[in-house]
C-alpha cells in the first residue's frame, strides 16, 4: 500500500515539474510545415500509386528522399520551389507534363496543396521520418492540465485533447461500473457481487480522494495478482500467435500445443517483462542453455499450418509457413505489412524486396520441413513434473548424437578415399547408367522400393562413402524431391558364386538434420539417410564394416540400395545421382572399438528407452539446423516461390539497419534482441498501443496492425509515446505497472454514458471524453455467464477441453477425429481452454467475431447480429447457465423475489435502472409461471419445441415450475445488454 | 478500423441518429444492416448497402455448385477421341518436363474416356452417359472447357477460386457478393452454405469465411438435418410465447440501458433480437422440405431430413425464392484417384454422378419454371481438373481406374441470369491436357461473374494490409469474359 501511495506522489511531482518546464506557450509565428502532417499525406495520396514502392515511373520514387532530393535526386531543389520539378509539373496547365496526368492517375494537387509543398520547399524541404519509426523520447508533459481532474500522465495527454477540442471530461463512473471493466480487462471475468458491493462499501467510508484512491489502486492490485490474469492476456496472445489446437488445411488434424498456452499464462502471470517474452518466443532455441520454458516458448511460431494433403508439396507449404511467420513477426511486433514485400518493394513505405527476404532468411534454417509428424517435436510427459527432467535428456540425447556422429564425420574427412567404380549397375524400376564411379537415373518411373544393384570387382575396404547429389548441378533449382537410401547392403560373391553379406556395423553422416539419422540406412524400413523431404544439395555416409574386408580373386562386391522412402502423397524419395568411394584404413574399426564410441552409444540407446517408456506428447517446437545444412535464402521472383532469384543475407531492412546504434542482425536471437532494443522504436509503440486498444476497445492507432503510411495515424500521438516510453523505460518492459496506470487513470475512470453533445461531436470517443463501453470478447462472453451461474470451473491451465456443441459441425474430410464432449467440470472451463480446430472452430466463438486463427489475427471487429442472439438465447452452454443460475439464486434466497435481485446484483446493475428492471423481470417471471401452468394442463409438458439440439443438452425436464419460470428470467438477464458489454 | 470500414459505420450512424427511436429495427455499427438485411426504410434503401451495383446487373443471385474434389471433365463434358486412341501407352514426355503432379510420378500410361460420350439436345453439347438427366437440360447451360488454376492441391486450389487467393486469410465470393449487395431478406442470413452430409471441403470453412471482411460477411453454414441455422430452436420447454415473453422483457430491460448509457449500440442489440426471432420462423419454414408437394420431390429425389445434394438443391430454390443473395452447396467425393473403390472411375465416380445427376437438372428446370433462372446465376464445377494419363501412385499400376489432380484444364459449366445458353467457350487440346483456346483463371470467372451481379470488380474493394484487397487479382488484370454473356 505504501508502494502505491509513493507511486503517485511520484506521478503528481513528475506532473508537476513537467507543467512548470513547460509553461511557456509556444511562439506564434507560422509553424514550418511539418513533413509527416502535411507534405507525405499529399505525396501518398496524389504520387505514390505511380512514384511509389512498386511503381516507380521515370525511375523515382517518393518513399526514398534519396531519389527526390539531391545530390542523388533531381525532383526537388531545396529552398527553391521556382527550380523544383515538382512544382513545375504540379502546376503545369500542358497535359503532356502536368501531374497527376490528366485522366485516370486521379485528381490534380489543390491550390493549398501546390502551396504547402512550395512553403515546404522554401523551407529547405526536410524530410521528416515517418512518426512511428522516430526514436522515442522521454516524454514532455503537455502545459496545460487540470490538475484536479488529472490523476496522471495520461490523464495530462487526455485533457489537452479535450481542451482543444472544447469537451470537458466525463464524471467519474460508478465503482461498480469502473469495477466490471477492470475486472473484465485486467481479468476477463466479471466481479462478483461481493466484490462489488465491498469495494461499493469502501468507497463510501473513504472520506478524502486519496482514500478512495488507494481502495481503488488496492482493488487493481488484487486484480493484477489473480492468476485469472494470466489467463486473458493469453487469450490476446493467441489471436496474435495463431493458436490453434490442429495442424489446419484439408485433414487438420489434431496436434499437441496447449503447453505452449500454458507458457502464455504463466509468463502474463509472472509478469515477464516483454523483451524476455519475445526473445523467448522467437528464439527461445538459441538462448546459450535453453531450459525446457524456453523450448515451449518457440511452440508459438509452430502454429504455422502444417500441409498433410496427399500429394503436396513439402517445400511449397514449408516456405508458405516461414514466410507466415516473417509476416507474423512483424505485424505482431513491428505494426508492419512486411507481407506486401514480398512480391515488390513496399508501395508506400521504405522497405524493399529483398527486405523481405532478408528476414526470411532469419527464419528460413529452422528443422520443421511441413511433415505430417510435426517434426521437430519435444517430448513431454503426461505429468507436469516430469517435464524438466525429461526434456533435459533429450538435449542430452541430440549433444551425444552429435558428438558420436562428429566422430565418424571427421575421421571421413581425414582419411582418403578412392573411387568405387561400378562395373554392373541395373534398377529395379526405371533406368540408371554408371560413369566412373557415380550412377544417374536417365528415365523411367522409380516407386517406393526401387532398389539400385551395383556390382564391382571384390576389394579391400573398411568402409564406403555414398554421396547423394542432386539431380540439378544449378543452385538455383535446389531444393528438389527428397532422395534417401532406405537400406545399404554389401553383399560378397566368390568366384564359385557363394553369396556373403557383410556385416554393417554403423554409418555417419556429413552432419545430423532432418527426423532421420544416419544408422537408419542399416535397416530395411522406410527411414533412411539422405535429404528428406527435400534434397537442399549434396549429403554423404559412410558405413563402417564391423570387419575388414579382404579383397579375393576373382570376387565381386555387391552394392544393393533399397529406396523404401516416401512424402505424402506416396511419392517416392529416390535416389537421382550417387558418388561411391571406399577406404581401407583400420582407423575405422579403432574408432568402432574406441571406449568413447562404445560408452557414448550406450549412454543413447539408454535414453532412448527411457524415452520411450515415458508416454506423453509431443510438442512441435522450432529448432535450429546445423549450420552445415543451413538453407540457403533466395530471392522469390514476384513472390512466386518457385522463381528463385539471387541469394539473400539473413539481416535487417536497410531503413533499420543503416540507423545509428543498431547491432548486427544475422540470426533469429540477435533479431529478436534487436526488436527489444532501443534502436526500435516501434516494438514499445506497438505493444503499448495494443494494451491501450485492449481496454479502451480501439487503439490509439485504430491500425493495430499497421503502422506505416497505410495506417491511420495516432489519435494522440504525444500520449501514445508516453505509454511506450513508461512501458519501456519507467516499468522495465513489464505490463502489470502499465495497465495499473491505465486503469487507474481518471481517464479510464470516467463513466461511459455518452452525453447527447458527445455523441454528437465524438461519436467514436476518440477523444476519450468518457469512459469506454464495449461488447465483451467472444471467451468473456462465454465465461462471464458461466461466472455468474456458478459453473465456472477454476483450474488453470492443461489440455483443451470440448464443451458441447451442436451435432454435425465438426465433420473434416478425411478425418475421423471426433468431438468428444466434455463432461463435469471440463465442460465448464474458461473460453480460452475450448478445443480449437482450425477449419471447424468453436461456432460459439465465431458468431462473435473470433477468427479462425489461420493467420496472425492482430485486431478482432466486433459486430452486433442476430446469430449473436441466437447463441446466447438457445446455445445449450447458455442454458446450462440460466438454469444454474436460477438454482443457485434460488438457493441463496430461497424466495423468488429476492433471487431476482440476487441475479441482477451479479450484473452490477446500475442503481438508477434496477427497480424498474427488477420489476420487468419480476412481471416476466408471473407471465412465464401461468403460461407454463396453462402448457402443463394443456399436456405440452416441457417437451414443447424440442429442438434437436437441445435434446443433448443435459437439462432436466423434471424442473419445478418455479425453477422453470426462474430459468427464463435468467435467460433474460444472460441474454442483457448490461451482460454482454463492459 | 480502415477507411472503407469506418465510412459504413458514419453513414449507419447517421442514420440511427434519426431513425432509431422511431423504428426500432434500425440500429448503428450492425454491419449486419448494412450488408445482410436491407431493413432499412424506403427512402434509405439505397445508402444501406454500400456498393449496390455499379451497374444494371443481370443477376440478382447465385447458386454455386462445387463439387469438391474436381470431377474429371474427360469423363463428363470433354470429349477426346484422340485420348482414346492412345490409351494404355505411355505419356509423351513432353507432357512430364517441368512439370509436378500430386501422386503421378515417373512415366504414367494415357487414359482414354472411361464412358461413352453422345452431343446432346440442339446446342450440341458432349455429356457422358453418366448424366442421362443432364442432357435434357444441357441446351439451358454454357460449357466452359477452358478453365485452368495455378494450383494443384484441394485446399490450396479451393481457396483460389473461391477466395481468389490460395493462401488462406482472403475474403470468399460470397461474402464479397454479400458485402457488395447487401440481401434482400432481413430475416434470413444474406449468404447460405450447404454441404452434403455434412462434410466441409478440404479447405474447411475458409472457402465461405469473410477473411479480412468484417465476420458479418462470412457464410452461414445452414444444415437439413438438425437446426438449419445454428441455435436456431428454441431451448425444451420453451415455447414460442414464452419466448416472445422473454424478449419482451429483454427490449424493455435494454431499452432501460439505453436511457441511461445512451449508447446506439444497444438499440441495434435490439433490432438484433427481434430480427433473431423473426428468423427463428422464416428459416424454420424456409427450410422445411416437407411443405414441398410429391412431384417436386419426384423431380429432384429428395428425402427430407436428409443432408444430400439432392435436398440441397431444392433448398437451393427455396433460398432463392426468399431472395438469399449467395448460396453455395459443396458436394464432395470427386477426387477420383483410383486409390480406393469409393472415388475411383470406374466405381465412386458412378455414385457421385448419380448423386448429382437428377437433382442439378431438376434445379434447373425448377427454377426455370418458376421463372427464377433468368436473374439467378447457376455455377457447376470442381477445383481443378484431372489428368489425361492414368494415376500411378507410388509409380505402380493401381487397382482402380483414376486420374491426378489437374490444373492445366477443366470444365465449368454456367446457366441463368445474363449467361449465353447452349454455347461452349474455349477448347483443351486434342488430349485434353491443356486448355489452349479463351483460356480462363478462377480470377476471370469471378471478375465475370461479378460483372453479371452488376459489380465493377475492380471498384468492389476493402482496405486491408495496406491494400485495396478485391475478389480478383490486384497484381495481374482479370478479364471479363464477355463472350459469356446473353
Amino acid at each position: 500500500m505504501k508502494n502505491v501511495i509513493t507511486n503517485i506522489a511520484n506521478c503528481l511531482l513528475n506532473l508537476v515539474a513537467a507543467a512548470g518546464a513547460l509553461a511557456a506557450p509556444p511562439g506564434n509565428a507560422a509553424r514550418p510545415i511539418d513533413f509527416n502532417e502535411t507534405i507525405r499525406p499529399i505525396l501518398v495520396e496524389r504520387c505514390i500509386a505511380c512514384h511509389g514502392g512498386v511503381k516507380q515511373a521515370g525511375d523515382f520514387s517518393f518513399v526514398y528522399p534519396e531519389m527526390v532530393l539531391p545530390p542523388g535526386g533531381s525532383v526537388i531543389e531545396p529552398g527553391e520551389p521556382e527550380h523544383s520539378e515538382l512544382i513545375a509539373r504540379v502546376r503545369s496547365q500542358d497535359p503532356d507534363l502536368q501531374m497527376p496526368p490528366p485522366g485516370e492517375h486521379g485528381q490534380q494537387l489543390t491550390q493549398t496543396e501546390i502551396e504547402q509543398l512550395e512553403q515546404w520547399i522554401l523551407e529547405g524541404a526536410s524530410w521528416g521520418e515517418h512518426w512511428s519509426l522516430a526514436p522515442l523520447a522521454e516524454p514532455k508533459y503537455p502545459s496545460h492540465i487540470n490538475s484536479s481532474w488529472a490523476r496522471n500522465g495520461i490523464d495530462a495527454y487526455v485533457m489537452a485533447s479535450l481542451e482543444s477540442a472544447n469537451l470537458q471530461p466525463s464524471k467519474s463512473a460508478r465503482p461498480a461500473e469502473w469495477l466490471r471493466r477492470a475486472s473484465f480487462d485486467l481479468t476477463g471475468l466479471p466481479p462478483s457481487s461481493q466484490e462489488i458491493d465491498s469495494l461499493d462499501a469502501a468507497c463510501k467510508q473513504a472520506s478524502t480522494s486519496e482514500d478512495l484512491d488507494a481502495i481503488y489502486a488496492a482493488t487493481v492490485d488484487r486484480l493484477l495478482a489473480s492468476e485469472r490474469f494470466g489467463e486473458r492476456w493469453a487469450s490476446l496472445w493467441m489471436d496474435l500467435s495463431r493458436y490453434a489446437d490442429s495442424q489446419g488445411f484439408e485433414k487438420d488434424p489434431h496436434r499437441d500445443i496447449w503447453p505452449y498456452r500454458d507458457w502464455l499464462i504463466h509468463a502474463f502471470n509472472q509478469d515477464m517483462p516483454y523483451d524476455l517474452f519475445t526473445i523467448k518466443q522467437l528464439a527461445g532455441d538459441l538462448l546459450s542453455s535453453p531450459n525446457t520454458n524456453d523450448l515451449i516458448a518457440t511452440a508459438f511460431h509452430r502454429n504455422t499450418q502444417t500441409n498433410t494433403e496427399g500429394g503436396t508439396d513439402d517445400e511449397e507449404f514449408r516456405v508458405a509457413a516461414v514466410i507466415d511467420r516473417v509476416s507474423t513477426t512483424w505485424t505482431v511486433w513491428q505494426a508492419t505489412t512486411m507481407g506486401c514485400v514480398q512480391c515488390h518493394a513496399h508501395p508506400y513505405d521504405a522497405y524493399r524486396h529483398e527486405d523481405f527476404y532478408a528476414s526470411l532468411a532469419l527464419f528460413n534454417s529452422s528443422e520443421d520441413a511441413d511433415l505430417n509428424s510435426d517434426f521437430p517435436t519435444l517430448r513431454l510427459p503426461n505429468d507436469p513434473a516430469q517435464w524438466e527432467s525429461a526434456v533435459k535428456l533429450q538435449r542430452e540425447l541430440l549433444e551425444l548424437e552429435l558428438h558420436r556422429n562428429d566422430l565418424g564425420s571427421l575421421l571421413a574427412q581425414a582419411v582418403s578415399w578412392q573411387p568405387l567404380t561400378p562395373l554392373v549397375a541395373s534398377s529395379s524400376h526405371g533406368q540408371i547408367a554408371a560413369s566412373e564411379n557415380e550412377v544417374k537415373t536417365t528415365g523411367g518411373t522409380f516407386p517406393i522400393g526401387t532398389v539400385f544393384t551395383l556390382e564391382t570387382p571384390s576389394t579391400a575396404m573398411t568402409a564406403m562413402k555414398l554421396t547423394i547429389l542432386p539431380s540439378s548441378d544449378d543452385p538455383q533449382q535446389l531444393p528438389e524431391q527428397g532422395a534417401i537410401v532406405t537400406f545399404v547392403e554389401l553383399i560378397v560373391i566368390d568366384a564359385e558364386g557363394n553369396e556373403r553379406k557383410l556385416e554393417l556395423q554403423d554409418a555417419f553422416a556429413d552432419y545430423l538434420a532432418g527426423p532421420y539419422s544416419p544408422q537408419d540406412c542399416l535397416k530395411s524400413d522406410n527411414r533412411g539417410f539422405g535429404g528428406y523431404p527435400k534434397l537442399l544439395g549434396p549429403r554423404w555416409v559412410t558405413v563402417v564394416l564391423r570387419e575388414p574386408l579382404m579383397a579375393e580373386e576373382n570376387g565381386t562386391l555387391r552394392i544393393r540400395l533399397e529406396q523404401k522412402g516416401e512424402v505424402a502423397g506416396s511419392l517416392a524419395t529416390h535416389l537421382k545421382h550417387i558418388r561411391l568411394e571406399l577406404c581401407n584404413t583400420p582407423q575405422w574399426n579403432e574408432l568402432l572399438d574406441s571406449t568413447e564410441l562404445v560408452h557414448m552409444s550406450q549412454a543413447i540407446s539408454a535414453a532412448k528407452i527411457q524415452l520411450d517408456e515415458t508416454p506423453g506428447i509431443q510438442l512441435p517446437i522450432i529448432d535450429q539446423r546445423d549450420p552445415r545444412g543451413a538453407r540457403p535464402t533466395r530471392m522469390f521472383i514476384r513472390g512466386n516461390w518457385l522463381e528463385r532469384g539471387e541469394e539473400i543475407a539473413a539481416g535487417l531492412p536497410a531503413i533499420f539497419s543503416s540507423r545509428e546504434g543498431t547491432t548486427t542482425v544475422e540470426n533469429r536471437l540477435q533479431f529478436a534482441q534487436w526488436l527489444v532494443s532501443d534502436a526500435n522504436p516501434l516494438a514499445a509503440r506497438v505493444w503499448a498501443n495494443r494494451v491501450w486498444a485492449t481496454l479502451f476497445g480501439s487503439g490509439i492507432v485504430e491500425t493495430l496492425e499497421d503502422f506505416g503510411s497505410s495506417g491511420t495515424p495516432p489519435s494522440h500521438p504525444a500520449l501514445l509515446d508516453y505509454l511506450a516510453w513508461r512501458l519501456r523505460h519507467t516499468h522495465a518492459w513489464h505490463l502489470k505497472p502499465l495497465l495499473r496506470e491505465i486503469v487507474l487513470s481518471s481517464t479510464y475512470r470516467q463513466c461511459h454514458t455518452a452525453s447527447a453533445e458527445l455523441l454528437l461531436r465524438d461519436p467514436h470517443n476518440r477523444l476519450l471524453g468518457r469512459g469506454p463501453r464495449t461488447r465483451l470478447s467472444a471467451e468473456m462472453i462465454r465465461d462471464a455467464a458461466l461466472t455468474i451461474s456458478g459453473l465456472l470451473a477454476q483450474d488453470v491451465g492443461g489440455s483443451s477441453v470440448m464443451p458441447p456443441q451442436p451435432e454435425g459441425i465438426w465433420q473434416t474430410v478425411y478425418n475421423g477425429e471426433q468431438w468428444k464432449e466434455a463432461t463435469g467440470n471440463d465442460r465448464y472451463r474458461r473460453g480460452l481452454y475450448t478445443y480449437w480446430k482450425r477449419t471447424s472452430p468453436y461456432p460459439g466463438f465465431l458468431t462473435f467475431d473470433a477468427p479462425t486463427r489461420d493467420l496472425c489475427s492482430p485486431r478482432r471487429i466486433d459486430t452486433n447480429t442476430p446469430l449473436q442472439a441466437l447463441v446466447t438465447l438457445n446455445d445449450v452452454v447458455y442454458q446450462e447457465c440460466a438454469q444454474a443460475l436460477a438454482k443457485r439464486a434460488l438457493l441463496e434466497t430461497g424466495v423468488v423475489e429476492e433471487a431476482i435481485g440476487y441475479m441482477l446484483s451479479q450484473l452490477g446493475t446500475p442503481t438508477e435502472v434496477r427497480p424498474l428492471i427488477q420489476s420487468e423481470l419480476q412481471s416476466l417471471y408471473d407471465d412465464v409461471t401461468s403460461e407454463l401452468a396453462k402448457m402443463h394442463t394443456a399436456g405440452e409438458g416441457s417437451e414443447a419445441a424440442v429442438s434437436t439440439d437441445a435434446q443433448n443438452s443435459g437439462t432436466e425436464p423434471t424442473l419445478t415450475l418455479e425453477l422453470r419460470a426462474l430459468t427464463v428470467v435468467a435467460s433474460a438477464i444472460l441474454n442483457s445488454d448490461l451482460m454482454l458489454t463492459k | 478500423m480502415n477507411a472503407g470500414f469506418e465510412l459504413t459505420v458514419k453513414q449507419l450512424q447517421a442514420q440511427t441518429r434519426r431513425h432509431f427511436m422511431s423504428n426500432c429495427g434500425m440500429g448503428l455499427a450492425s454491419m449486419w444492416l448494412a450488408s445482410q438485411a436491407d431493413g432499412a426504410p424506403a427512402a434509405e434503401k439505397k445508402q444501406t448497402s454500400k456498393h449496390m451495383p455499379h451497374f444494371a446487373p443481370r443477376a440478382k443471385r447465385v447458386i454455386y455448385l462445387h463439387m469438391a474434389g474436381s470431377p474429371s471433365q474427360l469423363e463428363l463434358f470433354d470429349y477426346k477421341p484422340e485420348l482414346a486412341r492412345l490409351d494404355g501407352q505411355d505419356c509423351p514426355q513432353a507432357f512430364l518436363e517441368g512439370k509436378r503432379f500430386a501422386f503421378i510420378q515417373g512415366v504414367p500410361k494415357m487414359l482414354g474416356p472411361q464412358y461413352e460420350f453422345e452431343q446432346v439436345g440442339e446446342a450440341g453439347h458432349w455429356v457422358s452417359d453418366r448424366l442421362p438427366h443432364f442432357k435434357s437440360v444441357a441446351d439451358r447451360t454454357c460449357m466452359v472447357k477452358s478453365m485452368f488454376t495455378s494450383q494443384f492441391n484441394h485446399a490450396p486450389a479451393q481457396l483460389l477460386l473461391h477466395t481468389g487467393n490460395q493462401n488462406l486469410g482472403a475474403a470468399s465470393f460470397g461474402a464479397w457478393v454479400t458485402y457488395g449487395l447487401g440481401s434482400e431478406n432481413e430475416n434470413l442470413p444474406g449468404y447460405i452454405v450447404l454441404v452434403s452430409g455434412g462434410k466441409v471441403p478440404s479447405a474447411g470453412k475458409s472457402v465461405w469465411g469473410s477473411g479480412y471482411l468484417p465476420s458479418v460477411y462470412q457464410g452461414v453454414q445452414c444444415r437439413s438435418s438438425g437446426d438449419p441455422v445454428l441455435f436456431l430452436s428454441n431451448p425444451a420447454g420453451i415455447s414460442d410465447a414464452i419466448r416472445r415473453r422473454e424478449l419482451d422483457a429483454l427490449d424493455r430491460m435494454n431499452q432501460l440501458t439505453y436511457q441511461q448509457t445512451l449508447d446506439p449500440e444497444v438499440m441495434t442489440r435490439v433490432a438484433q433480437y427481434e430480427m433473431a426471432f423473426r428468423m427463428q420462423a422464416t428459416a424454420t419454414e424456409a427450410f422445411d422440405l416437407k411443405q414441398e408437394p410429391e412431384h417436386i420431390h419426384r423431380l429432384y429425389g429428395t428425402e427430407p431430413g436428409k443432408e444430400s445434394f439432392a435436398n440441397n438443391c431444392l433448398l437451393a430454390r427455396r433460398l432463392a425464392e426468399r431472395d438469399v443473395r449467395f448460396i453455395q452447396l459443396f458436394h464432395w467425393g470427386w477426387d477420383s484417384h483410383g486409390a480406393a473403390a469409393s472415388e475411383a472411375l470406374n466405381e465412386g465416380f458412378k455414385d457421385r454422378c448419380r448423386e448429382v445427376d437428377q437433382p442439378m437438372t431438376a434445379l434447373l428446370t425448377d427454377l426455370e419454371q418458376r421463372g427464377l433462372l433468368e436473374d439467378t446465376l447457376v455455377v457447376w464445377g470442381g477445383e481443378f481438373g484431372r489428368t489425361p494419363m492414368r494415376e500411378n501412385r507410388g509409380g505402380k499400376e493401381m487397382k482402380f481406374v483414376g486420374r491426378d489432380h489437374h490444373p492445366s484444364a477443366f470444365t465449368v459449366w454456367l446457366a441463368g441470369g445474363g449467361i449465353k445458353s447452349g454455347f461452349t467457350l474455349g477448347a483443351t487440346d486434342e488430349l485434353g491436357y491443356e486448355a489452349v483456346e479463351h483460356r480462363v483463371s478462377p480470377h476471370d470467372l469471378h471478375a465475370t461473374l461479378l460483372h453479371l451481379l452488376g459489380l465493377d470488380h475492380t471498384r468492389l474493394t476493402f482496405f486491408s494490409q495496406g491494400l485495396n484487397q478485391r475478389l480478383s487479382n490486384v497484381t495481374k488484370p482479370s478479364r471479363i469474359v464477355s463472350e459469356l454473356f446473353a
